[in-house]
């Protein structure tokens, strides 16, 4: 009984002098938002930036890739190119319902200024791997045709009708697709002749889409093209995974750097909040050590205090996050920030970890109370 | 003023503490990605500022290297030998690869290079041969000390076993590193008849934005840019894909770093309200207390700055003990950025406690303790 009155007291108590000053209050849940915000839309650029590298194999077709040799990943292997013959052994394979080859070519452009990295994709239309959602517009019919990304045509302008140049080459836009915009590149669709002509690799192909008949098993697929000589043959899953792996090398130690950066700010906003609240209470502490309270109930009033601001902060900081997110994803499409719920409950989690190293300090200052001292001052 | 400015803030030193370590945290968030950015930017260039070119010969339209293709038909370097005020060219091939080893695997931009080449060469080689021999490689000390390899082990490039011929320093970043090899062993991956870049030296004398005019003027279908000219295109690629993230990031850590001045400095200016109360009712005005918050706000974003500063700095320092493929570099120009925006910050976070110095009413103050 004693023990529950005491919980529910050291609560109230933790309420009334986080209340006591409502615009510190309120600053310090703003701060701790704010820390709050920047691990959730780090984590969520993160994401985000594993989406859109492999955005492209998601939305194309089939289910395994045939590569050149060494290559696992489409984030690189622009040195090596699948041969016309290779594919031409791919597609009479027992069991393969379809091969899409594609071609793919980074390209800087500069466009107002500004060096755009295009990630130009070179498809045959009636294989398929060109645009899967047409905003605007038709696939391209000739070479000098192309789809332009919407998010790309918008920043700079461009229109139906327009003229675009690529490695020298001006082409006509004829469409324009929808999500196929990423920090690491866009993309932008063109037929696969155009491609084989700019990079001077007739018939090649960066790598090929294969789709199984229905009712083959995949592994058994993946064996027989896996005899067909200077392949490398993964799951497109596989492959998916690679490109993830390669971003989360570039991108993970920077992130996680900046986010133990962001946890660190919050808990020392918990910490300089509760710490403050506590020195001037300071008085009221003693009393209630002169009166008997002991040092358990004490440390409770300033977790409280510190679950209390932590918590809110976290709650307003997830806010936050999904509001910059949406403001970052609307003014710059070609960054995806996605927020997912794990990284929310990570978040929240390490709001309340925050908490408890905020309260640290604040509990070293009521530890050394004394309360004759408090008496005399 | 100033006296009581500082009295006021080392009233209380664990709170200056904390105030002045989350400001410098959030300010060290807005250094971080633009050092992390600069540092990867000087590791970005290191191949073409080595290569002993003076102008770049590239296929049309392609004006960087990074994350770019370039394919010209071998017998543009003929072309371009017979242009006047050529000394020498040199053919390269060039790829972005993956070099993998023990499992993991390493971004790299991958080069064909002749065994006897007098530009684009590996340079700095810290350890083994300077030339790779056929079926051989150089890669950076970086990603062999990551991996765990040395020169003689294997590794896979362009598809190929590799031996470690040598090793090379300071052109690996997080983002990549440069790969060598023989051009022969490039051709067999990529194909013969191409080439991506040719490297000119112009003869003595000459300048090397005179040749690259008259080599545009005579070689169609090419790019040709001086030696600076390629690098400084090459940074501005780096400049234009970091320039958004660095922004949204500043943007964070300032917005971040405003909530703490701002808590600090109100908290400051609320603990010490009597004194200013008392103060009030000597007759000194609003104005006389409002600088005294100002040079609050100033003091603690200068400490939190110099703070965010040296952990940056430390960072710079530390990280690369660790692990040498990130490399971190604080620029003058991010130190005058920031400190800019630290002094806007401060100006805001006074903006809130000066409000309340306005309120304030001497007696009541006094009366209320």
């Amino acid at each position: 009984m004693t023990t529950v009155a005491g919980v529910g007291g050291s609560w109230l108590l933790a309420l009334s002098n986080l209340l006591q000053d409502k615009l510190r209050l309120v600053l310090s849940v703003i701060g701790v938002g704010l820390a709050v915000m920047l691990i959730l839309f780090l984590l969520g650029l993160r994401a985000g930036m594993f989406r859109s590298a492999v955005i492209y194999l998601d939305n194309a077709p089939g289910s395994v890739v045939v590569a050149p040799p060494g290559v696992s990943s489409t984030g690189a292997g622009s040195g090596r190119l699948v041969a016309r013959e290779t594919a031409d052994a791919v597609a009479s394979t027992p069991d393969v319902a379809g091969v899409t080859p594609v071609l793919l070519m980074h390209a800087i452009p500069e466009l107002h200024g500004k060096k755009e990295v295009i990630r130009l994709t070179g498809y045959d239309a009636l294989l398929g791997g060109g645009p899967w959602k047409l905003a605007e517009g038709r696939e391209p019919a000739a070479d000098d045709e192309v789809v332009l990304d919407k998010a790309l045509a918008s920043r700079h302008n461009f229109r139906v009708g327009d003229s675009f140049e690529i490695a020298g080459h001006q082409l006509r836009v004829v469409g324009l697709s929808s999500q196929t915009s990423s920090w690491t590149g866009t993309y932008v669709f063109a037929r696969k002749s155009l491609v084989e002509s700019l990079v001077l690799a007739p018939g090649a192909s960066s790598f090929l889409l294969v789709t199984p008949s229905e009712g083959t098993r995949t592994g058994e697929l993946i064996e027989s093209l896996q005899r067909l000589p200077n392949t490398n043959v993964l799951l497109k899953s596989q492959m998916m995974a690679n490109d993830k792996q390669i971003i989360a090398g570039i991108a993970d130690q920077i992130v996680f750097l900046m986010v133990a950066a962001a946890f660190i700010v919050g808990a020392l906003v918990v910490g300089m909040v509760i710490y403050t609240a506590t020195i001037e209470r300071s008085r009221e502490y003693g009393i209630l050590k002169a009166i008997g309270a002991r040092s358990g109930l004490l440390y409770r009033v300033v977790g409280s205090q510190a679950i209390v601001a932590a918590g809110l902060g976290a709650i307003v900081g997830v806010g936050f996050a999904f509001g910059l997110g949406w403001l970052v994803t609307t003014t710059k499409p070609q960054f995806m920030v996605v927020i997912e719920p794990s990284a929310i409950a990570a978040t929240l989690a390490a709001g309340f970890v925050m908490a408890l190293v905020g309260a640290l300090f604040p509990a070293r200052a009521v530890t050394k109370l004394a309360p004759a001292e408090v008496f005399r001052r | 003023m100033l006296r009581l400015a500082v009295s006021n803030l080392i009233q209380n030193k664990t709170r200056l503490l904390l105030s002045v370590g989350g400001l410098g945290l959030a300010l060290t968030l807005v250094f971080f990605f633009d050092a992390v950015f600069a540092g990867a930017t000087g590791r970005l260039t290191a191949y073409i500022d080595r290569a002993g070119a003076d102008v770049w010969v590239s296929q049309a339209g392609v004006r960087t290297m990074h994350m770019s293709a370039s394919a010209l038909p071998a017998s543009v370097v003929e072309e371009v030998k017979e242009v006047p005020g050529v000394e020498e060219v040199e053919p390269i091939l060039y790829a972005t690869e993956m070099v993998r080893a023990k499992g993991d695997e390493y971004i790299a931009y991958v080069f064909g290079v002749s065994p006897d080449a007098s530009m684009g060469a590996a340079s700095r080689v810290v350890e083994g041969e300077l030339t790779p021999g056929p079926g051989e490689v150089i890669i950076d000390h970086a990603i062999a000390a990551q991996a765990g390899l040395g020169v003689g082990d294997q590794v896979t490039v362009l598809g190929q076993e590799m031996r470690i011929a040598g090793l090379t320093s300071g052109t690996s970043s997080v983002a990549s590193s440069v790969a060598i090899v023989r051009m022969e062993d490039f051709a067999r991956a990529r194909g013969q008849g191409v080439v991506s870049f040719v490297l000119v030296r112009v003869e003595p004398g000459e300048s090397a934005g005179a040749v690259a005019e008259e080599i545009r003027k005579q070689v169609g279908g090419v790019t040709v840019q001086t030696g600076k000219e390629f690098a400084s295109q090459e940074r501005k690629l780096v400049k234009d894909m970091s320039a958004d993230i660095i922004n949204i990031m500043n943007t964070a850590g300032f917005v971040t770093g405003l909530a703490v001045v701002a808590l600090t400095v109100y908290i400051g200016t609320i603990a010490r309200r009597r004194e200013y109360g008392v103060l009030k009712a000597m007759g000194v005005r609003n104005g006389r207390l409002y600088q005294i918050v100002v040079a609050q706000a100033l003091l603690s974003v200068g400490m939190g700055l110099i703070a965010g500063l040296a952990l940056t700095l430390l960072l710079s320092a530390l990280i690369p003990r660790f692990n040498e493929l990130l490399v971190l570099s604080v620029g003058a120009g991010a130190v005058v950025r920031v400190s800019l925006i630290s002094v806007v910050l401060a100006g805001v976070a006074a903006l809130l406690p000066a409000r309340q110095i306005a309120s304030l009413e001497p007696v009541a103050i006094i009366r209320r303790g």
